[in-house]
C-alpha cells in the first residue's frame, strides 16, 4: 500500500486499524499460548524492511512497524536535529520534508515510507555552505531558546518549495503550524522573508 | 468682522497655552525634564547597583557591591522620606552625586562613582533627581556600610579624596570635535567606564597612567578599551563598538558577566548618536601596545590544539572564526588576548550566558568545562586560543587555572 499524501485523518484511521490488528493478534496468541505464555519482553514484533532515502542517501532499515519517523530519526539514526515537542502534531518542532513537502515526523509511521525521500535539518546545508534560510536565521537571530528552530527552518524550506507568497502576513499564515514559545516570530519572519529573496 | 474676533480668540487660547507650558516646564510635572533624567539614569546605569536584581522596587537599594576592601550595600535612592532620599535638599543630592559627600557631611565610599559623576553639571544632577522624584517611594532601610575595620571609618575617605579625587564638571577639550567631546563626557562622566576598566592601585585609586587599560574584578577581567591593537579596540571599527554596546554582540565578542548586565540595563537603551560618540572617543584613547610575548612551547600548543579540536571547534570553528553574532570569533579577538586571562578562564571553567537584547534576543550560552578538563588541560587550550591564528598573549599555567578554579568555586554569584 502506498500512501503519497498522508493526512491526519488517514493517520488516525491507520493507527486505529493497526491497534485493532494488534488487539486481534493478542487474542489469537492468548489462545495459542494458554499453556505457556511468553514473557512480554519476548513478544518481538515482526520487523519491517524499508529503504528510505534520507538526506540524499538510501538507508536500508529493519524497523518495528510502530516506530514513528521522528523516533526513527532521533532514537535509531541519532539525527537529533529534528526535535520532539508535543509528539502529537500540534507544535511543528519535528517538521521534516517528505518528498519535498513538509510533514510532522511524529505523525508518520516510518514503516510506510519505503522508497520515499526524507530531508531533515542535518541535510539542508550544502557541505560547509549553509542553506540561505540557515544563514538568514543566524543573521536575524531567529532563535532564542532554539528548540523550535529546526522545525521552523524545515517548514520555511517547505514553504519556499511550495511557492507561496512571501509577504509578512502570508509567511505568518503558512508558518502557523510551527509554534515558538519564546516568541521569536518577528525575527523568524524577517529571516524567511530575506531567504525567500535569494533561496 | 468674524475673522478678527476669531483671530483674537485663537491668540488668547495660544497665550493661555503658552502660560501653562511655561508653568509646567518649571514644576515637578515637567515631563521633558523627568524623561531626560530617566535617560541619564540609564546612561549612568544607576539601577545596576541601586536596584536589587529581580526586585520590583526600582532604586530601593540593598544590592551588595563587592570591593577589594569588603562589601557595601547600595542605598535606597527612592523619594521615601525616611529610608530613601526624599527629605534631602537639592544641595545634598548634588553633593552626594558629584562630590561624594552625604547628608551631614558624611563621606561616601567611591564604590559610588562620584569621581566620574563629578563631570555632571549641577543641572544634569538635578535632572536626575527630577526623575528619581518620580519613581515610587519604597520604605526599605539599608545599612550601606558593611566594611570591616578600619575601612568602616568613613572619615578615611577624606584622605582618599585628597589623593585620588578631582572634583569638577566636564570641560570640553578645544580642538576636538563636538562628537568626541560628547563621547568624552559620557565615558568619563555618567557611564563611568573607568570604574571597571581602569586599573586600580592598592588603595582603590585609579592608576591614571593606564587609563581604561583593563582591570580584574568580580572574577572577570574588564578588558582594555583603549585603541590598543591587540588587546584593546584597535581592530574594532566604530560601527562594531556601537553594535556591541547596542546588541551585546559583534563577530568577535559577546558581552558576558558584569558587561552583559551593563549592556542590558544601560548601553542597549542609549541613543545611537551617543554610542557613536562613545566609540569615537574610545578609538582616540592611546593604548600602550606591549610587544608580543614569547611564543609558548610547541608541546603546549599541540596539546591545546587537540583539546580545541575536540571541545571548542564545533561552535568556534577550527579556524577560530566562530559564527558571527552567535559564537564569538577567537581569532583576532581582543578579549582572549587580554594581559590577564581571567575572563577566558571564567567562561571555560564556569560557562557563561551572554546578554539578550532587543536586536539580539537569543543570548547564546557556553557550557562549563570545569568537570571535563584538568587545570593543565584548561591551561593548554587557553594558551592555544591566545596564541593561535596570529593571536599573541602570555601563556596560561596550570597553577593560574587552579587559582581561578578555587576563586570561582567560592563565588556566590
Amino acid at each position: 500500500m502506498t500512501i503519497r499524501n498522508l493526512t491526519r485523518r488517514e493517520f488516525l484511521r491507520d493507527t486505529a486499524a493497526t491497534g485493532g490488528a494488534v488487539a486481534v493478534a493478542g487474542q489469537a496468541s492468548l489462545g495459542d499460548a494458554l499453556a505457556a505464555p511468553p514473557p512480554v519482553a519476548d513478544r518481538k514484533p515482526e520487523l519491517h524492511q524499508v529503504t528510505i532515502r534520507l538526506n540524499g542517501t538510501d538507508q536500508q532499515l529493519r524497523i518495528d512497524p510502530r516506530t514513528t519517523l521522528l523516533d526513527l530519526l532521533r532514537e535509531h539514526l541519532h539525527l537529533t536535529g529534528t526535535k520532539k515537542g508535543c509528539d502529537m502534531g500540534a507544535c511543528g518542532a519535528c517538521t521534516v520534508l517528505l518528498d519535498g513537502k513538509r510533514v510532522n515526523a511524529c505523525l508518520l509511521l516510518a514503516a510506510r515510507l519505503d522508497h520515499r525521500e526524507v530531508q531533515t535539518i542535518e541535510g539542508l546545508a550544502n557541505g560547509e555552505e549553509l542553506h540561505p534560510l540557515q544563514a538568514a536565521f543566524i543573521e536575524h537571530d531567529g532563535f532564542q531558546c532554539g528548540y523550535c528552530t529546526p522545525g521552523q527552518i524545515m517548514s520555511a524550506a517547505g514553504l519556499l518549495n511550495e511557492g507561496r507568497p512571501t509577504d509578512e502576513r502570508s509567511i505568518r499564515e503558512w508558518m502557523s503550524g510551527n509554534i515558538c514559545r519564546c516568541g521569536a516570530y518577528p525575527n523568524i519572519v524577517t529571516a524567511i522573508r530575506q531567504a525567500s529573496g535569494r533561496a | 468682522m468674524r475673522s478678527p474676533t476669531a483671530l483674537r480668540l485663537v491668540l488668547a487660547v495660544l497665550a493661555l497655552a503658552g502660560c501653562r507650558a511655561t508653568e509646567a516646564a518649571e514644576g515637578p510635572q515637567d515631563f521633558g525634564r523627568t524623561d531626560r533624567g530617566r535617560y541619564l539614569t540609564i546612561v549612568g546605569d544607576c539601577a545596576a547597583c541601586h536596584t536589587q536584581q529581580g526586585s520590583s522596587q526600582q532604586f530601593a537599594g540593598g544590592r551588595p557591591i563587592e570591593t577589594p576592601f569588603g562589601t557595601l550595600l547600595a542605598p535606597n535612592i527612592t523619594p521615601d522620606r525616611e529610608t530613601g532620599i526624599g527629605a534631602w535638599t537639592d544641595d545634598e543630592f548634588v553633593g552626594a552625586l558629584t562630590r561624594g559627600t552625604g547628608r551631614g557631611g558624611a563621606h561616601l565610599y567611591p564604590a559610588m562613582p562620584y569621581p566620574s559623576m563629578t563631570k555632571l553639571s549641577r543641572d544634569d544632577a538635578l535632572t536626575i533627581r527630577a526623575y528619581l522624584n518620580s519613581v515610587p517611594p519604597a520604605h526599605h532601610p539599608v545599612v550601606a556600610n558593611q566594611l570591616p575595620f578600619p575601612f568602616s571609618i568613613r572619615l578615611g575617605m577624606a584622605a582618599w579624596d585628597a589623593l585620588y579625587f578631582t572634583p569638577g564638571a566636564f570641560q570640553p577639550v578645544a580642538g576636538k570635535s563636538e562628537e568626541w567631546n560628547r563621547g568624552a563626557y559620557l565615558v568619563e562622566g555618567p557611564m563611568h567606564c573607568g570604574a571597571c576598566h581602569t586599573p586600580k592601585n592598592f588603595l582603590g585609586g585609579d592608576k591614571s597612567a593606564s587609563h581604561l587599560q583593563g582591570y580584574a574584578l568580580q572574577g572577570w577581567f574588564a578588558p582594555n578599551i583603549t585603541n590598543d591593537a591587540r588587546s584593546g579596540l584597535g581592530h574594532w571599527t566604530t560601527g562594531e563598538i556601537v553594535a556591541y554596546l547596542k546588541s551585546g554582540h559583534t563577530a568577535g565578542a559577546a558581552a558576558s558577566g558584569p558587561m552583559a548586565e551593563e549592556v542590558a540595563l544601560s548601553s542597549s537603551k542609549m541613543a545611537d548618536a551617543d554610542l557613536q560618540a562613545v566609540a569615537v572617543y574610545l578609538k582616540d584613547q592611546p593604548g600602550q601596545d606591549q610587544p608580543a610575548p614569547a611564543a609558548p612551547s610547541d608541546t603546549v600548543m599541540t596539546a591545546g590544539a587537540a583539546i580545541y579540536a575536540d571541545e571548542c571547534s564545533a561552535c568556534h570553528a577550527s579556524t577560530g572564526t566562530g559564527v558571527p553574532g552567535l559564537f564569538p570569533a577567537l581569532a583576532g579577538a581582543s578579549g582572549v588576548q587580554s594581559s590577564d586571562p581571567a575572563s577566558l578562564l571564567h567562561v571555560v571553567l564556569r560557562g557563561t550566558r551572554s546578554v539578550a537584547t532587543e536586536t539580539a534576543p537569543t543570548a547564546p550560552a557556553m557550557p562549563s568545562f570545569a568537570w571535563l578538563l584538568s587545570d593543565d588541560q584548561v591551561a593548554a587550550v587557553a594558551t592555544y586560543v591566545r596564541n593561535a591564528w596570529g593571536n599573541a598573549a602570555p601563556a596560561v599555567t596550570g597553577s593560574d587555572v587552579g587559582h581561578a578554579r578555587r576563586d570561582l568555586a567560592e563565588r556566590t554569584d
